[in-house]
């Protein structure tokens, strides 16, 4: 039996340890720990509601916009603010540009090296790799020339050290890419660098900036006026679909036939990383307002037991469905350690009591990690995008249904294959595909409603704190990249009284709660085989999976 | 082989006099006396491209996902061109015990040469535990890799003057890198920073061969020389008096100016109004939202945000110096005209006694 | 010179003679008109910068610079109040007893008895006497305006401060230290719009007093300031 410890886990967000106990080259247990802690949600109290956005976009520079979102959802539904149809659809427009960005940076930037050699892909032939990736993409990069010349920046970066790429597990017998295939892959990496610095340009156009657009409580700060320069107007609404019509090409030329011809070679990847079998989505993208989750474009439901004949109902609200537990977590609680809180009666006591730094390994620890464990229901939760998709194939969209059946045809594997590490990998490219479909949408809604001059952005009726009652709550939910994300905001007398974030991560990377249950990243590792205890990529792959953001998950 | 920054400088046309002043602008960076320079000209003339350890610690990554947006130059031919980035938990491929051995090799083959950018504050509280990267605390990760380094960079605001975390109450004691280490620090705060700011910083070193005039705050001048309110396209509104006064009002649609909207631009400096963000697209306030501050020491507690004045402490949400201000005046006139009163009720005694002692005999 | 004056009430018995005393000399007139007008003016353009209201409608930037007339209204003021407010300590060292930076410190047990004495029967109003009418200020009100020239000060530095990054001029330049060491220029503004609020209140209190004393005290306190002279008993003379 070895303890094999990963700190720094990188190419994620944050600060994330994963401790794993080895027993015969398969994971038996496995210890998830977020070592670092900054406390905003102790931050927040006393402060104006309507900064609270600010606040907490704060929280993630990877994930930005999110948060900003859900805090002002959340301030809005304790207030009853509605925001104009047209505020909703460019809010709509910042939130689907973000998924599509998120999780195309993700699978090249962040996941991709768990698959993909980069070394390897100078053994390649560029001539076959470009007739090979012809023959599935139409993505005019996708040249001979091209790929000599990517190939030629390889050989020359790994003679003067690799930089970035150096000390990778490249060689590990698990990378099973053709040399070709390595190649397309590293050339598509850098093509994605470039490109990603595009679309997030809507954020600056209807927020001002990326990373870290501005929101606004009752709508978005953006005016729009067609007959001025210094207003959202015609010039900006062409380079907003310029942008898209770019974002579309990516998307459908790039990311997803390579996803889809990775993915291929690594089939025996649908056995492992299954872990937890509940999903939680709280769906996404209101088309009727945020109080109608009905006309929601994706789902709000649970999956227990992987079953997906049924759709079970959420209320963030009922004080006995989503509760918080601390028993492995650095944090008091007033009532003790076992008990779990409604994030409206949420604590954020910080208490570390692991071992005094430096240390070598967390055995023994009660407790190890910043994250809280949230459970719905008692029960433990996967979250993300395939949480995401399942919800809404279980639900019976249409257009969900169609591309995961495009996808898992392409594969060739039963839906079972979905609930493992390529599974998760493969839902995310499926989540991007419907992103992108929303987004193309969301714009043609848009220059209707400037058509029609029905241009609104803001709903100023509550924006004076003179106007709200003594005190009031509410709930911001929302489907961030990687998954369910909730903001409980308690407001007294003008000031946040409480206010307690439960993020996509938090509910993934927790560790295990007061019953012994697992959270996703340690059931998921649970089982996998790990072939080399020293270069243990295995561990990365399912891991990544999750596309985990350790600054999300503890704020 | 890959060209020696001499080389490839030679090449862009820099004479060895400037190449010399090069190194000892890097050596005025390393704290180096000055007949040091010698070593460094050497240094650099043998060495590949400068190794660069950027360190993450209390912070979003959101100055690593600027960096990523930057244009000119585009972050992959400054990562594979211009320098050697061997560590930086968000992007490279090692993990765990190789990423440990990549930031290693870098100090150790590299002491006095490899420059440091560090993005995140660090916490000091209860001896550092509040960030932890493989078991080490911050604190002491910040002060291994500041030892031997040439120059180091504060990116954002976070590890230039604390940013979020180090918002009241502070609670895990979150500190900017210029207080922890003895060395000078490049602070670029911004939250984040603009990409093509970062990049412009990282190549004024590296390419123009010279560190970057710094402010008495130790930020580049070039940058943070301004205020976002003076080079802002909406000034002239702001110099006629026209005024946004509520969110999407027809003011608003006009493009006036955010002040009344609670706008930083006057109190801020940043390049925002000039380079603009992302390639030049926008930023805050030609996309309609004042500026927040982002970029000066303190601005989380400095709002509310929609208000042109911090709230006044200890008096409720919707305090500001003005209704303080406004109720101590009415108190004073009330004061005043209550003294007055008195004064008159009282007037037989106070005067008629100055008048009985001047009318008596003498 | 002394001036006999004729009692104000015909049917008294004796009429007291007063005499003209030179207090204010014209430099502390000058000063005093300069630094009333001037921080009138500051008070209320430094309301306007920190409150601006609408006062136009339907017209294009082009044709307005009003915002900019009332930020020049207020520097135009800053600088003259301030060398106005350098003259005036200068003074404090050449002018007459009355003018004298002296004054302005309860250095002396007489000025502590002094303010006391103010303190009681003026402000408070619980004693009846008033035997020891100062010629020149009292020494409350010395102290007063001693309080009100470190306010003074403070507002300048602020106030400068905040000028340096409009600037690059010789006298805002000196103050460019001033921003982060108070931590950034939100919180200079903070503080230098909240002094405002002194000056308001120190008007209201101040001019309410002149009067005050010129209606208790009956020796002209109020010309004084215009004219220089201020009356003083005779008798006074002799205690
Ligand atoms: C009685 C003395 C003064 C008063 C009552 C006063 C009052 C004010 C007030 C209330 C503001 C608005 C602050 C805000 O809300 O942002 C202001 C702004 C300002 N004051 Fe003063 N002030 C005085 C003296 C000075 C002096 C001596 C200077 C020196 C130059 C000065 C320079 C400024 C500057 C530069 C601003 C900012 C204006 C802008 O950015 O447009 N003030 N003042
Ligand atoms: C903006 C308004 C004003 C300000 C800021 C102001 C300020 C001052 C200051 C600083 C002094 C001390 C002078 C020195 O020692 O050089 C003073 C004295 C004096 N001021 Fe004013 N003043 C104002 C308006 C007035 C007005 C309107 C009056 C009368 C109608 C007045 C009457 C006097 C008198 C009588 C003194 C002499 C006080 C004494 O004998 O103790 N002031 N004032
Ligand atoms: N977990 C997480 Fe986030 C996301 N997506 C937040 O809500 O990444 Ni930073
Ligand atoms: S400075 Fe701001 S943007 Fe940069 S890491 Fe810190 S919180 Fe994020
Ligand atoms: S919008 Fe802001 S920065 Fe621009 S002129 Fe107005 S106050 Fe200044
Ligand atoms: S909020 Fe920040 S991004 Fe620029 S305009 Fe203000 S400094
Ligand atoms: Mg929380």
């Amino acid at each position: 039996m070895t303890r094999i410890v990963v700190d720094p886990v990188t190419r994620i967000e944050g600060h994330l340890r994963v401790e794993a106990v080895v027993e015969n080259g398969v994971i038996t247990d496995a210890f998830s720990s977020g070592t670092m802690v900054r406390g905003l949600e102790k931050i927040l109290i006393g402060r104006d509601p309507r900064d609270a956005w600010a606040f907490t976009e704060r929280v993630c520079g990877v994930c930005t916009t999110v948060h900003a979102l859900t805090s002002v959802r959340a301030v809005e539904d304790a207030l009853g603010i509605k925001v104009p149809p047209t505020a909703e659809i460019i809010r709509n427009i910042m939130m689907a540009a973000q998924q599509v960005q998120d999780h195309v940076v993700h699978f090249y930037h962040l996941h991709a090296l768990d698959w993909v050699d980069v070394v390897n892909c100078l053994k390649a032939d560029p001539k076959k790799a470009a007739e090979l990736a012809q023959s599935f993409s139409k993505w005019d990069k996708n040249n001979t020339a091209y790929f000599t010349e990517i190939q030629n920046k390889v050989k020359k970066f790994a003679e003067t050290g690799l930089g970035i790429f150096a000390n990778g597990y490249w060689g590990h017998p698990a990378y099973k890419l053709p040399p070709e295939v390595n190649l397309i892959a590293v050339a598509h990496y850098i093509d994605a660098l470039e490109w990603q610095k595009e679309l997030v340009k809507i954020h600056a156009i209807f927020g001002g900036k990326n990373p870290h657009p501005n929101y606004l409580v009752g709508g978005v700060p953006c005016s729009i006026n067609i007959n001025e320069v210094g207003a959202i107007n015609g010039e900006r609404l062409n380079l907003v679909a310029k942008l898209i019509a770019q974002a579309d090409e990516f998307v459908n030329e790039v990311y997803i036939p390579d996803l889809l011809a990775v993915a291929s070679f690594y089939k025996d990847w649908a056995k492992w990383g299954g872990g937890l079998t509940n999903y939680l989505s709280y769906g996404e993208y209101p088309t009727k307002g945020y109080a109608e989750v009905d006309a929601f474009k994706m789902s709000r439901g649970v999956i227990l037991g992987r079953d997906l004949s049924k759709v079970l109902p959420v209320n963030a609200k009922d004080s006995q469905e989503i509760k918080e537990y601390i028993a492995h977590s650095w944090y008091d609680y007033k009532g003790g350690n076992n008990e779990g809180l409604h994030p409206w009666a949420g604590e954020t006591e910080i208490k570390y009591t692991g071992p005094k730094p430096p240390f070598t390994s967390l055995e023994g620890s009660e407790k190890y990690s910043f994250l809280k464990t949230p459970r719905w229901k008692e029960n433990p939760m996967e979250v993300g995008p395939l949480a995401r998709v399942l919800v809404s194939y279980a639900s019976g969209h249409a257009d969900v249904k169609e591309i995961v059946g495009a996808v898992l045809g392409k594969l060739q594997v039963p839906v079972a294959a979905l609930f493992s590490t390529l599974g998760r990998t493969g839902a995310r490219a499926v989540d991007c595909a419907l992103a992108m479909n929303y987004l193309k949408e969301f714009f043609g809604e848009l220059m209707d409603r400037v058509k029609a001059n029905d241009v609104a952005t803001f709903n100023g009726e509550k924006w004076d704190p003179k106007s709200w009652p003594s005190e009031a709550e509410g709930v911001g939910l929302t489907e961030a990249p990687r998954g369910a994300l909730a903001h409980w905001i308690k407001i007294k007398d003008g000031a946040i009284e409480n206010y307690q974030l439960v993020v996509p991560t938090t509910w993934n990377g927790s560790p295990r709660d007061v019953k012994n249950q697992h959270s996703s990243f340690e059931a998921s590792l649970i089982g996998t085989p790990v072939a080399k205890l020293d270069e243990p990529v295995e561990i990365l792959r399912t891991i990544h999976s999750f596309d985990p953001c350790l600054a999300c998950s503890v704020h | 082989m890959g060209l020696t920054i001499w080389q490839s400088m030679q090449q862009k046309g820099y004479s060895r006099r400037d190449f010399i002043q090069f190194c000892t602008a890097a050596a005025t960076v390393a704290g180096l006396e000055h007949s040091a320079v010698g070593q460094v000209v050497n240094a650099f003339e043998k060495k590949e491209k400068p190794a660069v350890i950027w360190m993450h610690f209390q912070e979003c990554t959101c100055c690593s996902e600027s960096f990523i947006r930057a244009s000119h130059p585009v972050v992959l031919d400054v990562l594979l061109d211009v320098l050697s980035l061997n560590y930086t938990e968000t992007l490279m491929a090692a993990s765990g015990a190789q990423a440990e051995k990549s930031l290693q090799d870098t100090i150790k083959n590299n002491k006095g040469k490899y420059i440091v950018l560090v993005e995140g504050a660090v916490p000091t509280k209860d001896d550092g535990v509040y960030c932890m990267i493989g078991g080490k605390t911050a604190e002491s990760i910040l002060q291994e890799v500041s030892k031997d380094a040439a120059a180091i960079i504060a990116w954002g605001s976070c590890a230039s003057n604390g940013c979020i975390q180090a918002a009241k109450p502070n609670p895990t004691g979150a500190t900017p890198i210029h207080k922890l280490v003895d060395k000078p620090v490049i602070n670029v705060p911004g939250c984040p920073p603009i990409a093509d700011v970062m990049m412009a910083v990282v190549t004024h070193i590296l390419a123009l061969g010279q560190m970057p005039q710094l402010d008495n705050q130790g930020r580049p001048k070039e940058f943070y020389g301004r205020r976002v309110h003076d080079t802002c396209y909406r000034r002239a509104y702001y110099d006629a008096g026209l005024f946004v006064e509520a969110w999407d009002d027809e003011n608003a649609r006009k493009g006036y100016c955010l002040y009344k909207m609670g706008c930083r631009g006057p109190v801020t400096y940043n390049a925002c109004s000039v380079v603009k963000w992302n390639e030049g697209t926008s930023y805050p306030i030609q996309s309609g939202h004042g500026c927040i501050g982002c970029s000066e020491e303190g601005f989380w507690d400095n709002g509310p945000f929609y208000r042109h004045l911090p709230k006044f402490p200890g008096f409720g949400i919707e305090s500001t110096a003005d209704t303080i201000g406004t109720l101590v005046g009415i108190a004073t006139v009330a004061g005043v005209a209550a003294h007055a009163v008195v004064t008159n009720v009282r007037k037989k005694s106070v005067i008629a006694d100055v008048h009985t002692e001047d009318m008596k005999e003498s | 010179m002394s001036t006999t004056l004729q009692p104000a009430r015909p049917t008294m018995k004796k009429p007291v003679d007063y005499y003209r005393i030179y207090v204010w000399e014209l430099p502390v007139r000058l000063y005093h008109g300069i630094n009333a007008v001037a921080m009138i003016l500051l008070c209320v353009t430094g309301y306007l910068i920190g409150e601006p209201h609408r006062v136009f409608y339907a017209a294009e930037a082009y044709q307005l610079y009003w915002f900019g007339i009332v930020r020049f209204i207020h520097f135009v003021s800053a600088f003259i109040w301030t060398f106005n407010f350098a003259f005036r300590i200068y003074w404090g060292f050449v002018g007459n007893r009355y003018a004298s930076w002296r004054n302005y410190f309860p250095i002396t047990k007489q000025q502590r008895h002094d303010i006391w004495n103010v303190l009681t029967t003026d402000v408070l109003q619980f004693r009846v006497k008033n035997d020891e009418i100062d010629i020149g200020h009292n020494s409350l009100a010395a102290f007063t305006y001693f309080i009100t020239f470190l306010f003074f000060l403070a507002q300048v530095v602020t106030g400068f401060a905040l000028y340096s990054s409009m600037s690059t001029s010789a006298l805002p330049s000196m103050f460019n230290w001033i921003v982060p060491i108070m931590g950034g220029e939100a919180v200079v503004r903070f503080w230098h719009h909240l002094f405002m609020w002194f000056f308001v209140v120190f008007m209201i209190v101040h001019i309410y007093l002149a009067f005050y004393h010129d209606y208790i005290e009956g020796r002209g306190t109020i010309s004084s300031i215009v004219g220089g002279w201020k009356f003083h008993r005779e008798d006074d003379d002799n205690k």
